[in-house]
């Protein structure tokens, strides 16, 4: 398969990863075991994150040349999306954007590895919060990364002459600070030590990667969303108070039907930027043009998810009362992963500022 | 600030407001503990009541309890400003639903003996009291409350379940709405009963909330006995005397100060993060702070109503929804201008002012708590602006 494939047979492809999605990660299916492994190292389950290298979700945008599915942003983002609704911990977002960077590399042996799941690399590229660019300071603290705590070894963006080199750093040895999040995972930080070379220019592959992953992340809130609303609307048609039951208030009738509008809102921003890219309606990716198309789609998704993911969280609790503020009930799982997510590999405020720099004018 | 001198309890009412905001400075200058500044969580008992007792020693426990009750009989205005002072040196708030809800009820509905049994005990911190209205079919609709208490020789026979029990987990005694008549309109066959805790039949269980923390509780109800004696005020009037107490409650709730400290958090944070070069952001906090300021006004001119000695209508709402929500907004820009750091649990480089998530969480019950804003809003449209239905 490639990722230019006509749209019939797109949406049989997405379809099926839909179908794998949900024999591993049933839609709030399983929230005993996101709460088992809250609070605790690595945050996820490593068995699982093998089960999803079996089943080449890891390598789902890697070309079938170095070993992966060689699959697209429209079924990348619908498995995000399944593994949003089911609040999946396993990192593995981050893992695919390593991946990406090991298969530009030509490092087949440690791709191997990631590809089964059964290493966690993880890109240590970040130097400060809210940024998609990687400066690559030798020296720099990495920080910010996702489930650092699992990670068997990191790569390393690293600047020389006027290039992004990529680095392998092992795992062990390595000096790392971890904080937790209030999702019940956790973020590292880390000191860096490049060891191996694996490639002399890198940057335009983590530049696109950094934005497949901007909008994976978006499309994984947008499944936590619409979930979390799909309990509150449960909710309020079963919720008796004052004799009725509360979704007869028009009131919350037409808050509803306002969220139920960001929702949709939220999904065709996702699917368009993802059809976008995937149809290289961006042209040639490397082309400035091209960039900045593909720069101009995503950082408006990624707008829209972070904004309406808040939105719709904030007022599934509001909408539940008091319940809605307990850790025992669901919808609140949902915000607190939100709060981590809305503004990692970006926030809207950054994606906004992006897209206008970028965005080419509206035709009318 | 260390010339000032602390006059007794009986004299704090008859000084200038400003010569009394300089004396509650430098009280708590002086003996409020440190550590207890600002916390980032609701204080359990183990932990405030140090404060506590310090405050029941020095006498000022219950500053709005009338003096021959052992309080400080300060009027409305010394109130406020003490409150404001607390607020801003960053004081918890102590187990303080004797002091402030049952206290001052029992002052007004309780007969002889109640006030002498229970009024003392809470000035000397050996009554933590625990509030039981809330069940879980009876939340915005509270007088839908089916906790029931039937008469049985000399005791009420207690069954039911209460929810949102504030730290009943500290507490040794109980405040509760029940059920005595179930044949009358709903709100006529409400009763105020008060129960020790250490009467067989009660179970308490804590209930985690979205901040990982202990505040609030489920407290069971299996055939718990309570002398007849322990019932306040005219049996099924209990939701009247309740209610009297509701519009302090909103006034509170309604206090600038909340979203005064959040406010000046958001700037501190947008300090931190280099956002204030951002006209954008310049632009949205100075909304924020605008409409903190046209909150204070409003709050004003309720707070000059209290001293006039009027008391409030149901328009104090609006100081409720006004206040939340813009503590809410407050803590929403915090969130979006923190980067990945809006998803940290504990404050960032472990620094309390820049607790932007700590923040956030406690913005989203203020909605829900003390009345729903949906209940405030029904509140404004039917008895405010006599909106039909």
């Amino acid at each position: 398969m490639s990722a230019a494939l006509d749209d019939s047979d797109r949406q049989e492809s997405i379809r099926m990863v839909r179908d794998s999605a949900a024999a591993v990660a049933p839609v709030g299916g399983d929230s005993k075991r996101i709460r088992d492994l809250r609070m605790q190292m690595p945050g996820y389950d490593p068995a699982v994150l093998r089960q999803m290298g079996e089943l080449g979700w890891i390598g789902l945008r890697v070309p079938e040349a170095a070993g992966g599915a060689g699959l697209g942003l429209g079924e990348m983002g619908a498995l995000a999306e399944e593994l949003g609704g089911a609040l999946a911990p396993e990192p593995l977002i981050p893992a695919s954007l390593s991946a990406t960077l090991l298969a530009a590399a030509g490092a087949p042996a440690e791709l191997g590895r990631v590809l089964s799941g059964e290493s966690l690399v993880l890109t240590a590229w970040q130097e400060r919060a809210d940024t998609l660019e990687a400066p690559g300071g030798r020296e720099a603290a990495r920080c910010f990364i996702p489930f650092a705590g699992g990670a068997d070894a990191f790569l390393l963006p690293v600047r020389e002459g006027g290039k992004l080199a990529l680095y392998w750093q092992d795992a062990a040895g390595a000096s790392l600070a971890t904080e937790q999040t209030y999702d019940g995972g956790h973020h590292g930080t880390l000191q860096p030590a490049p060891a191996r070379k694996l490639a002399d220019d890198i940057g335009a592959v983590l530049d696109q990667a950094l934005d497949d992953a901007a909008l994976m992340t978006g499309f994984y809130l947008l499944g936590g969303a619409e979930r979390a609303f799909a309990m509150t609307l449960d909710y309020l048609k079963t919720r008796m108070q004052f004799g009725k039951i509360i979704g007869t208030f028009q009131a919350l009738q037409h808050r509803a039907a306002d969220l139920k509008m960001q929702l949709a809102l939220m999904r065709a921003s996702l699917e368009a930027a993802a059809a976008t890219v995937d149809a290289g309606a961006t042209g040639d990716a490397t082309h400035p043009a091209g960039v900045a198309a593909r720069r101009a789609a995503i950082s408006r998704a990624k707008t829209r998810a972070a904004e309406a993911s808040m939105l719709i969280n904030r007022q599934c609790v509001q909408l539940s009362g008091g319940i809605g503020y307990t850790d025992q009930y669901d919808v609140g799982l949902y915000l607190r992963k939100a709060m981590v997510l809305s503004n990692q590999f970006g926030s809207a405020r950054l994606h906004r500022r992006r897209f206008i720099a970028t965005a080419p004018e509206t035709e009318e | 600030m260390d010339a000032i001198r602390i006059p007794p309890p009986a004299e704090l009412d008859s000084l200038e407001d400003e010569q009394f905001r300089h004396v509650v400075r430098a009280f708590l200058h002086a003996h409020y503990p440190e550590e207890l500044r600002n916390p980032p969580k609701r204080l359990h008992w183990s932990e405030n009541k140090p404060w506590y007792f310090k405050l029941a020693e020095q006498g000022w426990l219950c500053p709005g309890w009338p003096k021959e009750h052992g309080g400080l009989g300060l009027s409305p205005s010394k109130l406020i400003i003490l409150t404001e002072e607390y607020e801003r040196y960053g004081v918890a708030r102590t187990n303080d639903h004797g002091i402030v809800m049952l206290g001052p009820l029992v002052i007004k509905y309780g007969n002889a003996a109640q006030k002498q049994q229970f009024l003392p005990k809470i000035l000397s911190g050996e009554h933590i009291w625990c509030q039981g209205y809330s069940e879980p079919n009876a939340g915005s609709d509270l007088a839908a409350l089916r906790t029931e208490a039937v008469l049985d020789g000399d005791h009420y026979v207690v069954n039911g379940q209460k929810i949102w029990t504030t730290l009943a987990m500290d507490a040794n005694w109980i405040f509760l709405l029940v059920r005595t008549d179930k044949n009358a309109k709903k709100q006529e066959g409400i009763s105020f009963l008060l129960v020790d805790m250490k009467t067989p039949g009660i179970t308490v269980r804590p209930i985690i909330n979205l901040e990982y923390h202990d505040e609030f509780c489920e407290t069971f109800f299996d055939n718990v006995r309570v002398p007849k004696e322990n019932l306040v005020g005219t049996l099924n009037k209990g939701w009247d005397m309740a209610k009297a107490l509701l519009g302090f409650e909103r006034i509170f709730l309604g206090s600038p100060r909340q979203s005064g400290y959040a406010l000046n958090r958001l700037k501190l944070l947008a300090e931190r993060m280099g956002v204030f070069d951002d006209a954008t952001f310049a632009d949205q906090y100075t909304r924020l702070r605008l409409e903190f300021e046209d909150l204070k006004d409003l709050y004003e001119t309720y707070v000059a109503k209290l001293k006039r000695g009027e008391s409030l209508g149901p328009d104090v709402s609006m100081l409720k929804v006004i206040q939340t929500e813009l503590f809410q907004k407050i803590t929403d820009l915090m969130l979006e201008i923190a980067g990945e750091n809006a998803g940290l649990l504990e404050p960032m480089e472990g620094n309390r002012n820049l607790n932007a998530t700590g923040q956030f969480i406690q913005a989203r019950p203020a909605t829900i708590y003390g009345g729903s804003n949906e209940i405030q809003r029904n509140i404004l449209s039917k008895n405010v602006l006599g909106m039909p239905g």
